[in-house]
């Protein structure tokens, strides 16, 4: 089967391709090289064609997602959506059920995104749960660094050697794609009453500090030839003043490649009256003038949403804005936890109208669209559908300057926003959104459309109205097949579950086994995924490479 | 033939360490487990109108029943957690309401957290941590026969050096008689929410006067002793209150939790979950955004813990066919005049349905996943001893096949 997209302005700029009208060809689900022969063709006269977009930060599934819609019932009961004949029901916007998440991202252009916080003892559920999400690729990043093993093997001094045997061995046992690490040793801390951890503050119980932590993991990970560096959600999340601790994180990693997620949540000062102020540039300077740093964003938007974290320290902090008034925190298994807090954020609240802005400037400042993501940490800043609205503030300054104009006005006076011209290209939202995450996770047949790569590509119509063209693809293409026209789902295929798998010294699987065997309600055996299970349940994996490297 | 542990699915601590030899289970001491793994699958016909049929022609019949009705129950829904995935496909597909049997007990806890939210751990947090236990309403050894071993007398715990100190607070005659429970405090059944209205006007710093039923010095005690905990659980059978009370007494729980949880440690979990209705939830809850009680007959999900509950639906006939899953239970269906499909573990005596499929049982006949009480760990399941019945995900998938314009 060969299909041919005739006449599009492509934008592939993996493969240096910027704005050229060009015909593609798809044979088997797969981008090939022009051919006589065609079966099928699409007249894409004019629309401009990108790979499918990528979500590297997205809470769609796990423990702490179900909880969140516990939560979220109001809005649930409000938010239906009706089956069709060939797509299901759901529920839900800020915490969509499952399928609905599939449909959503797809109406989008979205063709793959990615859980971040996969507690490890939640894997087999979190895997089971994304296996009903359609017409995207998954995978999910394993939650370490608040692990008991872990942080008992960092305190008894444990050569890197062996925490990279079981980092790896974490990995392949939870069918992980990366490693994050939220709060290191601060979600550990809570369960033992401390209800603060700044990053050279020595944890209860095992006397190991965050900066420890945060450069085992960065250097496990890259030893271990896992593609994305370690996924820091950095200590003191929303804390006026928190930009130290996020420069001190970059520190920390001492030159492993750290990518820090939800960065906007992490770049406060404590200037000004009211003692809350932006440090946006501080930390934009430090990620350009460190090529080995990335950062996803977390852009807030105002509305109703809800916070899903595995941060139990930061959310039992933040319960007191929980709007509506109800929240849950749950330690998980000695590995993990979660904290669900729902929240409003209000453009006439100083706080949130700073944050708001502080997020723009993130993306404004950082020269580099390779290392910078757009993301909205789903569903913790705003849904995953505020994207198109997200993309028109990045590339229509005036559009960005008539919103700054309506949140509250200290709030104004405490950014530098409107002074920042830049606006995004197309092309920088090709980076940004496809090439880069894909290159950042290590996909190397998705986000680009040469040959050879994964058929996921998606067509638009030029709009100046940049919302208006992001939110309304003409045509989604999963694996070379067309599943959604004008927001309408044609066809819902499962997408693949993109895992790596580090090697390790099977002598850390005894060490492992003995403290499973000890401490835990769960037998190693039982703890470990099986491929054949996840294939039982409607997955597919797709084994991305690794290979192991060692600091020049 | 190696001995290899598996886990047991038949209450909700699914302890993992039961040991398979050959197709011989040793269930670790635990009647319930024991009692499980000795269910065999003798049944294996699949019947129309009590006549022999394939699995395909009941298949075939099954959709034509369910697809002719006008608002279908599925329930039961003690299945594995692909059988809840495949069941709700068919839901959707339906427009069939969907609530687990019985399911108003469960209910009672989750719409806590729709409300209001939680403070919550998983086993092993407790089983590690806590050194302070109350245990409120009933004997949790009587479903879950390993409860304490598991949960409260870990010899292992990584985080505190003396057991725990237990509280039993309930009925005299409902008391655990486990060596692990330090202190029993009984109340009455009918003071069982008073007590803990009580216990929580104490956490509030409140001073009570004395009252006849309620056992005041205890219950200053136990207040102070959870104030002082490192890490203090309470564990409660939401059963144990009364129906009309269960929200208030649970709120009440959770507002004590939280004001402990100010100045030290203290957290929740709902006992039961046996026989997968944790699963059950969790796959609701992520499919359809509502963890039981939901009703696809519009096209869309609507949750309604009264109106779509399916002990009630069938008591007021609402309800004009029935699809039964619930081979990990074992049970067979409500008896009611109820144009009805059962999808009937091998061992489950027929019950004269219109369309009676046998299935495989998670963890016996088939393989699977199923999830603890503490909602969060989902363990795997092999065939310990494989009969070749289908499994209600395959049972469910061939109806759905049956149907028109299935998705």
């Amino acid at each position: 089967m060969i299909t041919r997209l005739a006449g599009a302005r492509v934008f592939d700029p993996a493969n240096r391709v910027v704005d050229e009208r060009r015909d593609l060809f798809i044979a088997d689900g797969v981008m090939a090289p022009p051919s006589e022969r065609v079966d099928r063709s699409y007249d894409l006269d004019g629309l401009v064609v990108m790979p499918g977009a990528i979500d590297i930060h997205s809470h769609i599934a796990g423990g702490k997602v179900n909880l969140a819609r516990l939560l979220m019932s109001e809005e649930h009961r409000e938010a239906l959506v009706a089956r069709s004949a060939g797509t299901r029901s759901g529920s839900g916007i800020a915490t969509p059920s499952t399928f609905t998440t599939g449909y959503r991202y797809a109406a989008l252009g979205y063709t793959a995104a990615f859980e971040p916080a996969m507690v490890p003892s939640n894997a087999r559920s979190a895997h089971l749960e994304m296996a009903d999400v359609p017409l995207v690729d998954k995978g999910a990043y394993v939650m370490l660094g608040n692990d008991e093993l872990l942080l008992r093997l960092v305190a008894a001094g444990a050569e890197q050697e062996r925490i990279n045997d079981y980092v790896a061995w974490m990995m392949r046992a939870t069918a992980a794609l990366a490693v994050k690490a939220v709060n290191p040793g601060g979600i550990s801390a809570f369960k033992f009453n401390t209800r603060d951890l700044a990053i050279d503050a020595q944890g209860p119980h095992y006397g190991v500090t965050p900066r420890d932590i945060v450069r085992t993991l960065a250097r496990a990970v890259f030893e271990l030839g896992v593609p994305h560096p370690l996924h820091i959600h950095c200590n003191e999340l929303g804390v006026p003043g928190n930009i130290e601790t996020t420069l001190a994180t970059i520190a920390a990693a001492e030159g492993f490649p750290l990518h820090l997620t939800h960065a906007q949540f992490h770049s406060y000062g404590t200037e000004g009256d009211r003692h809350f102020s932006s440090a946006a540039a501080r930390l934009a300077d430090a990620v350009n003038r460190n090529p080995h740093v990335s950062l996803d964003v977390g852009q807030i938007m105002f509305g109703q949403t809800v916070t899903a974290s595995g941060d139990t320290m930061a959310q039992y902090r933040n319960r007191g804005f929980a709007s509506p008034d109800k929240w849950i925190l749950m330690d998980i298994e000695c590995d993990g936890g979660c904290g669900l807090v729902p929240f409003r954020y209000r453009d006439h609240n100083f706080v949130n109208a700073l944050q708001w802005a502080i997020g723009l400037e993130l993306f404004l400042l950082i020269e580099d669209p390779w290392r910078v993501f757009l993301t909205t940490d789903h569903p913790n800043g705003a849904p995953f559908t505020a994207y198109p609205r997200l993309i028109r503030l990045l590339m229509d300054r005036r559009f960005r300057n008539d919103c700054l104009a309506q949140i509250h006005p200290a709030a104004q006076k405490a950014t530098v926003l409107g002074s920042l011209t830049r606006e995004y290209t197309l092309a920088e939202i090709a980076i940004m959104t496809r090439a880069a995450p894909a290159r950042i996770l290590g996909l190397d047949r998705r986000g680009h459309l040469g040959i050879g790569a994964v058929a996921d590509l998606v067509a638009y119509a030029e709009d100046a109205d940049r919302e208006r063209m992001f939110e309304a693809p003409r045509h989604l293409f999963k694996g070379g097949v067309e599943v959604a026209r004008d927001g309408a789902i044609l066809a819902a295929p499962p997408g693949a579950s993109h895992v790596v798998r580090p090697d390790f010294d099977a002598a850390i699987e005894t060490e492992i086994g003995a403290f499973f065997d000890r401490h835990m309600s769960v037998g190693l055996q039982h703890f470990r995924l099986s491929e054949g299970e996840l294939a039982d349940a409607g997955l597919t994996l797709v084994a991305q490479p690794c290979r192991p490297r060692r600091r020049a | 033939m190696p001995v290899r542990a598996i886990a047991c699915p038949f209450c909700g601590l699914v302890c993992d360490d039961l040991a398979l030899e050959e197709d011989r289970v040793d269930a670790r001491g635990c009647a319930k487990g024991a009692a499980g793994f000795a269910r065999r699958a003798t049944l294996l016909e699949h019947r129309i109108a009590g006549r022999a049929a394939s699995f395909d022609d009941a298949a075939a019949a099954a959709a034509k029943l369910l697809g002719a009705a006008r608002l279908p129950l599925i329930s039961g829904l003690a299945a594995d957690v692909a059988g809840i995935r495949a069941l709700l496909a068919l839901a959707d597909r339906l427009g069939a309401v969907v609530d687990r049997w019985p399911s108003a007990a469960q209910q009672a806890n989750l719409s806590l957290l729709q409300r209001a939210g939680a403070l919550a751990a998983s086993f092993s947090e407790i089983a590690n941590r806590a050194d302070v236990v109350l245990l409120l309403g009933s004997d949790p050894a009587l479903r879950q026969p390993r409860f304490f071993e598991r949960l409260l007398r870990n010899p292992g715990a990584l985080y505190r050096s003396a057991p725990p100190h237990v509280t039993f607070l309930g009925p005299e005659g409902a008391a655990p008689q486990d060596p692990a429970v330090s202190e029993r405090i009984p109340v009455a059944e009918d003071a069982l929410v008073d007590a803990v209205a009580a216990l929580g006007a104490l956490g509030d710093g409140r001073k009570l006067a004395p009252a006849p039923a309620l056992p005041l010095q205890p219950l200053t005690a136990l207040s102070e002793r959870l104030a002082g905990a490192r890490y203090g659980a309470i564990l409660w059978d939401v059963a144990a209150f009364p129906a009309a009370l269960r929200g208030a007494a649970l709120a009440v729980l959770l507002r004590l939790m939280r004001r402990l949880t100010l100045r030290t440690r203290c957290v929740g979990l709902a006992l039961g979950g046996d026989d997968n209705a944790p699963g059950a939830a969790q796959a609701m809850l992520w499919q359809a955004g509502w963890p039981g009680q939901v009703s696809f007959a519009e096209g869309v999900p609507r949750h309604d813990p009264w109106a779509n509950e399916a002990e009630r639906l069938i008591a007021a006939g609402e309800t004009d066919a029935l699809l039964w899953a619930a081979p990990l239970a074992g049970a067979a269906p409500p008896p009611r005049k109820l144009p009805t499909v059962a999808l009937l573990a091998g061992d489950t005596p027929a019950i004269g349905a219109e369309v009676e499929i046998r299935v495989g049982i998670p963890g016996i006949d088939h393989g699977g996943a199923v999830m603890r009480a503490d909602t969060i760990v989902a363990l795997p399941l092999i065939a310990a001893r494989p009969s070749g019945l289908p499994s209600v995900a395959a049972a469910a998938a061939a109806i759905l096949a049956h149907l028109a314009g299935a998705p």
